[in-house]
């Protein structure tokens, strides 16, 4: 059974975000999918707060939408990583691999 | 960059609303599918895939409005809506929106009127270049900390002082054109070499005076002012160098002045002061109206400045002990100096504006209490579906923010129209008036109170609609909690009546002022007096001895006018605020330097003059046409002076010395004249005398005989006597211009002004207030009364009769009358005491006048009973067996 999901933090849910698409550009559900995954199900991302956050990080040009055509004769919309985006996310996870030590420091004092 | 990439996006969403809307469909409708196929993927049925799905999801508008929040546009779109339905729910209610504008509009348009006042008067800067840089440069003694200067004195200043890069003197000098074209009276000005350079303008025509011109035998040179220029030359550039004739001599015309220069009056005409009269200007001892106006040098500060001057003057006083001993300098900012005591005026009325506008703002707050109220089911309904508490309060601020910018709107028009009206009825001598209209700063100053009117005192009500009390207000007819606004707006009018009850003592105070001024005895009879000026003729006036025979066949010829009773001239006005301060020792000889020597205001008359006033000989006799400059010089002195230096003796025939006249005698004594003003006399120590004109020695007849004032006893209306007057004085010379025409009571009024103008408008102030406040009072009685028409049902069906009732209604509203009035007259009492701009205006009262605080607080309170009266009549006439039926 999964443990009740744990809700994200704005920002935490940036930088995982920005985590998912370091190795290839993904959709919306697919971004939601691998955080589910990955974490084991500990965070269940809902798309009321997925998606504003894709229309955050656009906005700062972290990341970058385009849309693909899809088996269906359909599209969607895939977002990829930029150059300023790899760059920020290195700076998010250095951050929060700082604050982590710090807590697990004081939390085994 | 950030900041560029995120204006781009949200321009690019409010752009392309519909693409935008669409592509969110579409992407969320994507992810649908995809986690549809991936539960597929785990064993589901396509149905029950899509369905939990969607399930997850959840509401697709819900999830869409959360996308729409991420950008900054969303506040954009946000306020437009709020703005689009707050016009709608304004437009709804028209009564309620106009009442809430037009009680703003009162508060707001006389704030901005006032305002408009304080920044053409005290705000604006000057209409020179770099008018922060100018100074006005003023000698002082021990007696008096601005004295006019001496012009030998200023030429020393001129050559010795670095601080200034030009320092430059002027006079005012009034001269009679004669030609080209019809004679008139022209206000002057004598100015220095380098005038209008100091000050910073250019001449549109011509040029200044040249240092050659401004001395003694300069070629005669005048500058025209711009309206003289239109009016006389047409504006052409040929009037250079064209002749006139300014008293008697011809004048070429050098340059003309720019328009709107403004300092000090309006000159028609300057002429270099170097060409003054040489008795007034060579003698170091002789202070002739004159002012020095510098410029201060790069980086020099005032102080620095002041530190010269009163080196420069030390020295000056060693060097000249018999001049200038003691005398010391003041450097004062041109603009403080021609503010004047306008400013202290000027912040009083904007304090009590002020306050009619928190007045007014009261009744803003308890007219949107009772809308809200009504609103109640609206606001609930709205929160119930999910709004946030800060979204209903920002409506409803938007909304108030609407009526108060509607309200800010009508007050500038009223500002606009009312205020030139208004000064023009009101004479209140305002500096720098000339400019007073809605200009810029006067419209931001409107704005940005309109929006804090709206904002602040929206707040409070905004707030309280906001409160989530949900199944009290959807369900019908229940009262909702109205105990708390009972108890809001009961406050609100406590306050209102505090406040109005502030402005009616200030009114009340300045009132019983003016009407002291009014009765105080001037010393002399003010009814049935007319003065006025007349341009004598240079032909009439060529010596000494023809001045003379000149003015007394004036005055004779005057004297047989049918009505006229009596004439004379002075070269004094009483209550016309000039002076002609002599020093004087008692005794046979200048007993020490005439600094510290007292004074007299010294009047030259005619002989007839103290009779033709109506001043009461006491003792000794008056002046007399046989006193003449062939026989003995004689004065005679006031009460004042006698008590003064001669107490408990008779002064008939003791000799006493005035400057540059030598020994005389005093042969009699009159009663005392307020020659300074209506009220305390400021300068009592310099009592008037009087003393013929027939006597003054030849060599200052010139200087004096162009500042006579004709005075007339008659009981004739002006328009009725000044055509006879004026042909007399036309039959003597036809080029004799008759100015300055008035009544002595127009005078002595005029010398009130200083109280006259804050009188009417604090009391119009305070007649706002008594009309906002009884609104209020009605308002909050009348719906108390709706509130308890169950109980007043009771109380009549158990037998109270109308009487009771009324009682009760109208009881209700004069507790709540009196408790302002006694938070008022707490406050009145502090502030009348505090505010030295209102106590120094204020004769005869003293700031805690008991009978001006009983008359207002009656006054109050039988308003607040009055409007009381109306609620108190239906709660009268409600009907028992209804009231009692009605939950």
């Amino acid at each position: 059974m999964n443990p009740r999901a744990t809700e994200l933090v704005q920002g935490t849910l940036d930088m995982l975000i920005l985590k998912t698409l370091q190795l290839e550009p993904r959709h919306g559900y697919g971004i939601a999918l691998r955080i589910e995954q990955i974490s084991k199900g500990v965070f269940q991302v809902n798309p009321g707060s997925l998606f504003p956050a894709f229309r955050r990080l656009e906005r700062q040009g972290w990341i970058k939408a385009e849309w693909r055509p899809t088996e269906n004769h359909r599209r969607a919309k895939y977002y990829k990583l930029t150059e300023r985006g790899r760059a920020q996310l290195k700076t998010e996870t250095a951050e929060w691999t700082r604050q982590l030590a710090a807590i697990t420091r004081i939390m085994e004092a | 960059m950030v900041l560029g990439a995120k204006l781009m996006g949200g321009i690019r969403a409010l752009l392309r609303k519909k693409q935008a809307e669409q592509e969110m469909d579409e992407e969320l409708r994507g992810y649908i599918d995809a986690a549809a196929q991936e539960k597929m993927r785990s064993g589901m049925t396509p149905e029950q895939a899509l369905r939990a799905a969607r399930v997850e999801m959840g509401s697709t508008e819900a999830v869409k409005e959360e996308i729409r929040g991420a950008g900054w546009e969303s506040v954009l779109e946000n306020f437009w809506h709020d703005l689009r339905y707050g016009i709608r729910q304004l437009r709804r209610n028209p009564g309620f929106t106009a009442v809430a504008a037009l009680t703003l509009a009162l508060g707001i348009g006389a704030n901005t009127a006032i305002f408009s006042v304080v920044d053409s008067v005290m705000l604006a800067p000057l209409p020179y270049s770099q008018p922060d840089r100018l100074v006005v440069v003023w000698e002082s003694t021990p007696h008096f900390s601005h004295v006019w200067i001496s012009y030998p004195n200023f030429r020393d200043w001129q050559r010795n002082a670095h601080s200034f890069r030009q320092i430059v003197a002027y006079a005012s000098a009034d001269s009679d054109l004669t030609n080209p074209g019809v004679p008139e009276h022209l206000k002057g000005e004598l100015v220095s070499a380098g005038f209008f350079s100091t000050l910073g303008v250019s001449l549109p025509l011509g040029r200044e005076f040249s240092t050659q011109e401004d001395r003694h035998g300069g070629a005669p040179a005048v500058i025209i002012s711009h309206r003289l220029w239109r009016d006389r030359f047409a504006g052409s550039p040929a009037a250079i160098g064209k002749i006139v004739t300014i008293d008697g001599i011809g004048c070429a015309v050098v340059g003309v002045a720019p328009p709107g220069l403004h300092l000090g009056g309006d000159p028609d005409i300057y002429k270099p002061l170097g060409q003054g009269d040489a008795l007034l200007l060579d003698n170091r001892e002789i202070h002739p109206g004159i002012l020095a106006i510098g410029r201060l040098g790069p980086g020099v500060t005032i102080s620095q400045a002041q530190e010269e001057m009163n080196s420069i003057q030390k020295s000056l006083d060693r060097i000249y002990p018999d001049a200038d001993r003691d005398l010391g300098t003041d450097v004062v900012p041109l603009k403080q100096e021609i503010v004047g005591n306008a400013g202290g005026t000027l912040m009083l009325l904007l304090g009590a504006v002020g306050l009619v506008l928190l007045i007014a703002c009261a009744n803003f707050v308890g007219l949107l209490l009772a809308r809200s109220a009504s609103r109640a089911r609206e606001f609930a309904v709205r929160l119930a579906l999910g709004a946030s508490r800060a979204r209903v309060v920002r409506q409803l601020l938007t909304e108030s923010v609407l009526i108060s910018l509607g309200g800010g709107g009508l007050g500038v028009l009223v500002a606009k129209w009312g205020v030139n009206p208004v000064l023009a009825a009101v004479p209140g001598d305002l500096p720098r008036s000339e400019n007073i209209g809605v200009n810029i700063p006067v419209l931001m100053f409107a704005l940005g109170v309109s929006i804090a009117v709206g904002l602040l005192f929206g707040l409070a009500p905004a707030i309280k609609s906001s409160k989530p009390m949900l199944e009290a207000t959807l369900k019908e007819g229940s009262h909702g909690s109205t105990g708390s606004r009972h108890r809001a707006q009961s406050g609100l009018v406590i306050v209102q009546i505090a406040l109005t009850l502030v402005l009616l003592v200030g009114a009340g105070l300045l009132f019983r002022t003016i009407r002291h001024l009014w009765d105080a005895n001037p010393g002399f009879d003010e009814h049935n007096l007319i003065a006025f000026k007349v341009g004598l003729s240079p032909q009439l006036v060529k010596t000494p001895e023809d001045t003379r025979v000149a003015c007394q066949q004036l005055m004779e010829r005057i004297r047989k006018i049918p009505g006229v009773h009596a004439a004379d001239f002075t070269n004094l006005v009483p209550l016309g605020g000039d002076d002609n301060l002599s020093p004087f020792w008692i005794g046979t000889h200048e007993a020490t330097y005439s600094q510290s020597a007292p004074r007299i205001n010294l009047y030259w008359t005619g002989p007839d003059y103290l009779q033709t006033m109506g001043i009461p000989l006491l003792q000794g006799r008056f002046l007399s046409p046989e006193d003449t400059t062939k026989s003995a010089r004689v004065v005679v002195v006031d009460k004042a002076f006698a008590d003064t230096y001669f107490p408990g003796k008779n002064p008939v025939g003791e000799s006493m010395t005035i400057a540059y006249w030598g020994t005389v005698q005093i042969i009699g004594v009159v009663g005392h004249v307020r020659h300074w003003g209506l009220g305390i006399d400021p300068f009592s120590q310099y009592p008037p005398a009087y003393a013929s004109f027939y006597q003054l020695p030849d060599r200052w007849v010139p200087a004096f005989y162009g500042y006579l004032t004709a005075m007339v006893r008659t009981p004739l209306a002006l328009p009725a006597v000044m055509p006879a007057i004026k042909n007399v004085v036309y039959g003597a010379d036809k080029d004799q211009p008759v100015y300055d025409v008035q009544t002595m009571e127009e005078i002595a009024s005029r010398s009130m002004s200083p109280q006259r103008f804050p009188m009417i408008l604090l009391g119009a102030f305070a007649g706002l207030a008594l009309l906002l406040a009884a609104v209020g009072i009605y308002g909050v009685i009348s719906y108390s009364v709706t509130q308890r028409v169950h109980e007043i049902g009771i109380r009549m069906a158990l037998g109270a009769d109308n009487y009771e009732i009324l009682r009760l209604v109208i009881g209700h509203g004069l507790r709540l009358a009196l408790f302002g009035v006694a938070i008022g007259v707490m406050g009145a009492l502090i502030l009348t005491r505090l505010l030295p701009s209102l106590t120094h205006l204020l004769y005869g009262v003293s700031p805690g006048d008991p009978l001006t605080f009983v008359a207002v607080s009656l006054l109050l309170c039988f308003v607040a009973g009055a409007a009381c009266y109306i609620p108190a009549r239906q709660a009268v006439k409600i009907d028992p067996m209804a009231a009692l039926r009605y939950e």
